[in-house]
């Protein structure tokens, strides 16, 4: 007969009625809607800026570095007493670093293999690194040198795009790619002869192939992995194996299982960099707050609503409990207008924001970065996720903003209701 | 048949009632009040004599300060809120001054009410009877209004049948009339006989209208708080002019 006889008995008049008196509310049911719709997009637009921005500067920050580091653990100072090896009956309050290198791991191999098994893994790179010495005469510049496959290498620190001069892809294997202050310190240039002194000892004649610049900062020296690992003398070796992951924000989770799985220790980006985690978490907190006071509102603006339209129907409600209602039907009649509402709200809310959100995202920056295409002027995102959640948070609000209302329409008394 | 109409549909005993509030407003004093199946009985009294507060009470919309109320045969006082709200679903049907129908429900919807409220929506059958009900009281081309379009004698009949919707026993009917003009009144007065009589439905109806309260089978009067019937000299005032 009618949609209402697909309803349960229960809910089946509540709902015919609180659908009819939101029907006949008109404007006031329209302003309730607008209320929560607002609501919804203020959230959807809040979480969308801050997250976006947070992923727009975790990328910045993220996309030059390993996401997971793993490498042998460095020697803990030992006790003397405790040191292999001691002359029996000597004592000594001295403490001894075990090792004064980073360890290699020489089963490098296997670390390829497990990480590979990890299903938030993009990349995983084998790599020397070390500290040594550059020099083009006299004077010797600090330099930390990084030696990889450049194919490889290229997926953990992009250095191709960066490049100012010459080339990267394809190094040879007494060839070195350098930042852009080491060669303005070195006053050298692509093609130039230079000699990397690394903490073996032995000076290594390289040819620049390739000068970059991250556009802050001092970057590593690249060599590939074979001449690296000669450099440093660790054989076939490495001493560290780069991780890069496709989300930055489980990174931690993939350091943890790799610390597990290995005999190594892994370390994730974000305790590389523990202070800007922290300023993301508070973003992501204020983030929070402002939606929820924003709800808040909300729900006492439709509360107010709601409580003048009970007092309107205060004779209506005296008849209907006068021809056999319950309370509890009363209650759920004005429950199911409010979830109405809130319905009617966050589906609204949800469509106005992901509009306004996508349109505001149609502006692109005027320079764009690194080569790529201009990113959008506003660092908006749609995350689902947070748009569900949003108009769940909104329906629950608006909900038990109406149970207040609800709650005082089934209280009442019908013979005072109808005098 | 003979048993049913003897049986008590109402029956009070001492019923006392006083507003309590700033000052307690003491109104019933002791009523006792027998009315039984398919009877039509009229009450008459003074305004604020306490007409509405006897209906209210043995509607179980009010409690009684004192005193014993069986309606259908159940002390109302056992009645825990759920079992009110069955009471005054099944057992008694509501006629107030005014039609109190809701505006947002047409005729018909306004009318199978007590049915929707008692279980969810009317079965096809109790529609077709509501139908047919409204039709007898001529709102059968009225079934889809409003009734914000409908006259106020139309309204007041289609409260009468949404009071008959779940075939109660007893029907309260709080000056019907009251509010329409006399023609109009005499109409849907007329009405509640023959529903009374065709449905075997009780009627206890309070009105100031001496020539329809006369038409009723028994007429009481409430007088300083307690209830008595008509003398003969009494009815007799009323009736030699006609
Ligand atoms: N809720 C209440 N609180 C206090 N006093 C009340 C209340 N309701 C009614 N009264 C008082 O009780 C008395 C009886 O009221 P009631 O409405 O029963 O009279 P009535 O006989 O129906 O009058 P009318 O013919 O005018 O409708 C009146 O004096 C009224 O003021
Ligand atoms: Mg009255």
């Amino acid at each position: 007969m009618t949609i209402y006889s697909l309803l349960p008995r229960q809910v089946r008049f509540e709902s015919q009625l609180a659908w009819r008196h939101l029907r006949s509310g008109g404007g006031q049911t329209w302003l309730t809607i607008a209320a929560v719709a607002s609501g919804v997009i203020i959230v959807i637009f809040i979480m969308g800026l801050i997250f976006g921005l947070q992923r727009r500067l975790t990328a910045l920050l993220t996309d030059a570095i390993p996401h997971v580091t793993v490498q042998v653990p460095e020697g803990k100072p030992i006790p003397y007493a405790d040191l292999p090896g001691r002359l029996p009956g000597t004592s000594s309050s001295r403490s001894e670093i075990q090792a004064p290198q980073r360890k290699n791991i020489d089963d490098w191999r296997t670390v390829l293999a497990v990480a590979g098994t990890i299903p938030n893994v993009r990349a995983v790179t084998p790599a020397v690194a070390g500290q040594g010495f550059a020099s083009k005469g006299a004077n010797p510049v600090g330099v930390s040198l990084i030696g990889a496959d450049p194919m490889e290498q290229e997926l953990i620190t992009p250095v191709t795009k960066n490049l100012i001069g010459g080339h990267y892809d394809g190094l040879l294997a007494d060839e070195v790619v350098i930042d852009f202050e080491l060669a303005k310190d070195l006053n050298v240039g692509v093609g130039d002869r230079i000699r990397i002194t690394s903490i073996s000892g032995v000076p290594e004649p390289l040819r620049v192939a390739g000068v970059y610049s991250k556009g802050q900062g001092r970057g590593s020296a690249y060599v590939t992995l074979r001449t690296g690992q000669s450099m440093l003398g660790i054989g076939n070796s490495v001493n560290v194996v780069y991780v890069k992951v496709f989300d930055i924000y489980a990174a931690d989770a993939v350091a943890e299982r790799l610390s597990a799985l290995l005999e190594c220790e892994a370390k994730s980006w974000s305790s590389e960099f523990p202070n800007f985690v922290t300023s993301l978490q508070a973003q992501s907190a204020s983030a929070y707050l402002i939606s929820g006071f924003t709800l808040i509102a909300s729900s006492f603006a439709i509360a107010s609503v709601l409580i003048v339209s009970v007092q309107r129907k205060a004779k209506q409600i005296g008849t209907l409990k006068s021809i056999g209602a319950r309370s509890r039907q009363i209650l759920l009649i004005f429950l199911l207008e409010g979830l109405g509402i809130a319905i009617a709200g966050s589906v609204m809310g949800a469509i106005a924001g992901i509009a306004i959100v996508s349109l505001l995202s149609l502006p692109k920056q005027a320079v764009a970065r690194g080569g790529g295409l201009p990113e959008s002027l506003f660092p908006l995102i749609l995350d689902p996720v947070y748009i569900l959640a949003a108009m769940g948070a909104a329906t629950t609000a608006t909900v038990l903003a109406a149970l207040l209302p609800a709650r005082s329409a089934a209280k009442l008394n019908p013979v005072d209701a109808m005098r | 048949m003979s048993g049913e109409a003897g049986r008590l549909v109402i029956e009070t005993v001492g019923l006392k009632k006083t507003y309590l509030g700033k000052m307690p407003t003491p109104v019933l004093f002791g009523i006792d009040l027998r009315v039984a199946a398919g009877e039509f009985v009229s009450i008459i009294g003074q305004s604020g004599s306490g007409k509405s507060t006897l209906l209210n009470i043995l509607g179980a919309l009010d409690v009684p300060t004192e005193g014993l109320v069986k309606i259908d045969g159940v002390d109302i006082s056992t009645l825990t809120e759920d079992g009110l709200a069955v009471l005054r679903s099944q057992v008694v049907g509501f006629v107030f001054q005014a039609h109190f129908l809701l505006d947002e429900l047409t005729c018909l919807e306004n009318a199978v009410l007590p049915i929707s409220i008692r279980n969810g929506s009317p079965t096809l059958e109790e529609s077709a009877w509501i139908t047919s009900l409204l039709v007898r009281v001529g709102l059968g081309g009225k079934l889809h209004k409003y009734p914000d379009t409908m006259s106020g004698g139309e309204n007041q009949r289609c409260a009468i049948v949404r009071a008959l919707a779940n075939r109660p026993r007893i029907v309260l009917a709080d000056e019907p009339t009251g509010d329409l003009d006399s023609h109009t009144g005499e109409e849907v007065f007329r009405l509640m006989r023959q529903m009374s009589s065709e449905i075997g439905i009780s009627f206890v109806m309070v009105t100031h209208d001496e020539r329809l309260a006369r038409a009723a089978d028994r007429i009481l009067l409430i007088e300083d708080g307690l209830m008595r019937a008509l003398t003969k000299e009494e009815k007799a005032v009323g009736t030699s002019p006609s």
